[in-house]
């Protein structure tokens, strides 16, 4: 059983506030992402818990003790650096075996459970190189397995695959939902990619300068974010500025600016109200009727295209489409994009714009 | 060329005198079995001195190192213009300082009765005296290396599960090496070829008998060398000894560090986590700066309250002045000389560091910073007279000999700036059309300037300070610090305290010249 539960956990340096009044608990055996755009203070959020930086307002409890005031080496978490941090002087054995070593096991336990981790990352042939002499991939490999030796049952990933190459990072990342499942362990994974997120996570923590925007799984925060910037953030969206024009049977119809009407299947905002609303890229396609644009350039990405358009207020909208009909779309086209109502999403205009809801900072 | 030329070849051709000569030196060295005593004894404490010297500053100096470093407090640069003090002082003043404040001295000096006055035992005192102005370069190299290990690996090792103290022992420290032995090298060379503030603490302290460090000997028989030409022999045997052991001892001690495992693997949890809290932590930090304070800071500066106290006696700057003004033009004629063959060579060394022979230029730059400094004057002194290529006016050889032991400081630190420069930014200004010069002159100079300056104000102030050299190359040269060690030797303590303050305060005003361009380079 380990839980992890933050209390109004805030960390200042001087005048500049880095984390402001963090709440959040991530359950047992629960895979949990902290995302956000760099300076967000996610990093400054899993440090604390780590207990390598200290807090200035709030609490830390693991399984329901208090850890203020509990130095880094008795926290007995796993943590994983972003820029891996294997002791270079050490081989990859007596890295994995630091762990147990540290912790005073006998020698026989050092050595079976440093065997062990590294067989589940299968590196059990290049055990007695040193660090620099692995790729990236490795390394993190490497790396992961010396965490799990401590036998925390808390895993704390810091940006564990932003160093590594592209194709390393997709791979590495469902192995490490897979040892973290496996092993039953608590993850705390610190990220800013948000594809990356979507991934792993049960549950993702969407934060934004210093604090959390929004909590849900992946799917809720795809699919129905609660806040402009949620849905800005995680995956592409079209933000359109427009007025609720009538509501009928739970469907609001929306006059947008670029002066297209679009039907949305929410109903909570008064009628005459200024409102944006949120249209994923695939969820957008051209029909018979709805806002008239004009295509200003075609991109093909592997398994469908993206389409570009200008609308008549010269704001630029995308919608991705499967099949590429030539007779319909082209370069300097006109055509009429329609809205799938249940998927397009209904928020309130932020009184200072859309820009500034979505900014990352 | 010239490096090797007006450097090198000087510095060891007093080795070539061990074979044209053998036979003056069996006469006057080995067949006379009390000389061979002294010059064996005198070499022996200097080598026992330097060893001791360099594991105190360890000792002391690694855990102000980490306070430096790791530590964030506020005072922190205040910390770290305090260690850097002693490092104006030129050695000269630091060598009357640090006895007034550590020795018994005799009556007729009249020291303050609130200093130690405890030390009787001359072998102490040089210990002592070394310790204080070595110990600022063993912190420095030390901090210097430190600042480059990242933090993450400690920061690991406790989420492993190793205390703070484990984690620094295991991880930290054998990352530490290379450190380690600059600064151990550093150390040990500056306490072996220290001999202006070695003799005058000892001819401030009371009864220093008959004893001396290898250096202290050159200076004292180069003096005695007009009247009693049979000394010539033993000097050579002294620097040929000085020399050779120095020049062993930095390819054994590079060896040993590089090559010999210390068992640091092993791990004793319980304990180390006991000294990990509490009260053990505190203490230590705590010690290290008393440390500073008692045995660096307080016996750098002593001379100042000395001569507060002391009655006043008329003092004739006249003389002073001369020598003072004379060590400036020496000190500045060597600077100019370091910066305009030191920086070609330095790009030289660090831009092909590939190739065979810049890597030779490299150990041999080395070679005149190891050498002890009054050895290195006996030879070039002896070259030089002995060649006839050039006029041998005492003013150009004591540059000559200036020259040879500061250019090291003015390559390395402008080889190692220019190394720490991606060469992309002037492969950059290359595509944008610069010719080579240009590129330099426009992108890499500014970035090094900083770097050039502070080994220009190193060079200076060394210069400014040194005795050893001096006095072994021209006996009769009178610069400011061996005016100093007369005026202590015919006992005329005031003036001489009137004299290191002068000294000191000129020294201070090029420190802070530094201090003033290395943070203007930063803010930029």
């Amino acid at each position: 059983m380990v839980e992890v539960k933050l209390v109004g956990l805030g960390k200042r340096y001087g005048p500049v506030t880095a984390v402001h009044k963090v709440d959040l608990t991530v359950r047992d055996k629960e895979y949990v992402t902290i995302l956000g755009p760099s300076g967000c203070g996610k990093t400054t959020l899993i440090r604390m818990i780590a207990g390598i930086i200290e807090p200035t307002e709030g609490k830390v409890f693991i399984d329901g003790k208090d850890m203020t005031g509990v130095p880094i080496e008795d926290r007995y978490i796993g943590y994983v650096f972003q820029n891996i941090a294997l002791f270079p002087h050490l081989t990859v054995q007596d890295n994995v075996s630091y762990g147990p070593r540290a912790r005073d096991m006998p020698r026989e336990d050092q050595m079976r459970i440093s065997k062990r981790f590294l067989d589940m990352v299968k590196l059990l042939d290049k055990m007695g190189m040193l660090p620099g002499e692995l790729c990236g991939g490795e390394q993190q490999k490497a790396s992961l397995a010396r965490a799990l030796s401590s036998g925390s049952k808390l895993l704390l990933l810091d940006e564990p695959l932003s160093a590594l190459d592209s194709r390393v990072r997709v791979d590495l990342r469902y192995e490490l939902r897979r040892l973290a499942k496996e092993l039953g362990l608590t993850t705390i994974h610190v990220t800013h990619d948000q594809e990356e997120a979507q991934s792993v996570s049960d549950r993702i923590v969407l934060m934004r300068a210093g604090t959390v925007v929004e909590t849900g799984t992946p799917e809720e925060l795809y699919t129905r974010p609660k806040r402009i910037f949620t849905a800005n953030f995680i995956g592409e969206t079209n933000l359109l500025d427009g007025w609720v024009l009538e509501i009928k049977d739970g469907v609001s119809v929306i006059e947008l600016r670029n002066g297209g009407k679009v039907k949305v299947n929410q109903a909570d905002r008064p009628v005459g109200d200024a409102v944006v609303i949120s249209v994923r890229p695939e969820f957008m396609f051209p029909a018979d009727e709805g806002m008239r644009a004009t295509v200003t350039s075609i991109t093909y990405m592997g398994t469908y295209w993206r389409v570009t358009a200008n609308t008549e207020d010269e704001e630029e909208v995308g919608f991705d489409t499967a099949t590429l009909d030539e007779n319909l779309l082209t370069i300097g086209k006109e055509v009429y994009l329609a809205v799938n109502p249940k998927t397009a999403v209904l928020y309130p205009r932020p009184n200072d714009g859309v820009q500034e809801a979505i900014k990352l900072e | 060329m010239f490096f090797l030329f007006f450097v090198i070849l000087p510095t060891i051709y007093i080795l070539s005198y061990a074979i044209t000569d053998w036979g003056a030196i069996e006469q006057h060295v080995l067949d006379d079995p009390a000389m061979l005593d002294l010059i064996l004894n005198a070499i022996s404490a200097s080598f026992q001195i330097a060893g001791i010297v360099t594991v105190i500053d360890i000792l002391a100096g690694l855990p102000m190192a980490w306070i430096l470093v790791r530590k964030e407090f506020r005072g922190k640069r205040f910390l770290d213009t305090l260690i850097d003090m002693p490092l104006a002082v030129p050695t000269a003043a630091l060598g009357f300082s640090s006895a007034i404040f550590f020795a018994v001295t005799p009556e007729s000096l009249a020291a303050p009765s609130f200093a130690l006055n405890a030390v009787t035992s001359p072998y102490l005192l040089i210990i002592l005296l070394h310790v204080v102005f070595s110990y600022p370069y063993m912190v420095r190299s030390l901090s210097a290396i430190l600042v480059q290990i990242d933090q993450t690996y400690e920061t690991a090792g406790r989420t492993l599960g190793a205390s703070a103290l484990s984690a620094a022992r295991t991880i930290t420290l054998p990352l530490f090496r290379a450190g380690l032995v600059t600064g151990i090298i550093l150390c040990f060379a500056r306490s072996l070829s220290e001999t202006g503030g070695t003799m005058i603490a000892l001819a401030t302290m009371a009864n220093p008998g008959n004893f001396a460090t290898g250096p202290t000997l050159i200076g004292d028989w180069k003096h005695d060398l007009d009247s009693n030409p049979d000394l010539a022999a033993p000097l050579a045997f002294v620097s040929i000894l000085l020399i050779i052991l120095s020049l062993l001892l930095l390819v054994v001690l590079k060896i040993v560090i590089m090559k010999v495992h210390l068992p640091m693997g092993r791990i004793w949890p319980r304990p180390e986590r006991l000294f990990s809290r509490g009260w053990f932590p505190k203490t230590k930090d705590g010690l290290a700066v008393l440390f500073l304070v008692v045995f660096v800071l307080l016996p750098s500066f002593f001379i100042f309250t000395y001569v507060a106290s002391a009655t006043p006696v008329s003092f004739d700057y006249g003389p002073f002045m001369d020598s003072l003004f004379y060590s400036f033009v020496i000190a500045a004629v060597v600077t100019v000389i370091d910066i305009s063959l030191g920086v070609p060579l330095a790009l030289y060394i660090a831009k092909n560091r590939k190739g065979k022979l810049p890597e030779v230029l490299d150990v041999l730059v080395n070679v005149p910073l190891i050498v002890p400094t009054a050895a290195l004057g006996y030879s070039l002194g002896v070259f030089w007279t002995g060649q006839n290529i050039i006029p041998t006016f005492d003013a150009l050889l004591i540059i000559l000999a200036h020259v040879a032991f500061t250019y090291p400081l003015v390559v390395r630190n402008v080889a190692g700036a220019v190394e720490e420069v991606d060469p992309s930014y002037e492969e950059t200004a290359r595509t944008l059309g610069a010719k080579p010069v240009q590129a330099f002159r426009r992108v890499l100079f500014p970035m090094i300037k900083g770097s050039i300056l502070a080994g220009a104000i190193m060079a200076f102030t060394r210069s400014l300070g040194e005795t050893g050299a001096t006095q072994a190359v021209v006996a009769s040269a009178v610069t400011a610090p061996v005016y100093i060690v007369k005026l202590i030797k015919s006992e005329a303590f005031y003036t001489a305290g009137l004299a290191c303050i002068v000294l000191i305060i000129v020294s201070y005003v090029a420190m802070l010249a530094l201090r003033y361009v290395t943070n203007g380079r930063r803010s930029r």
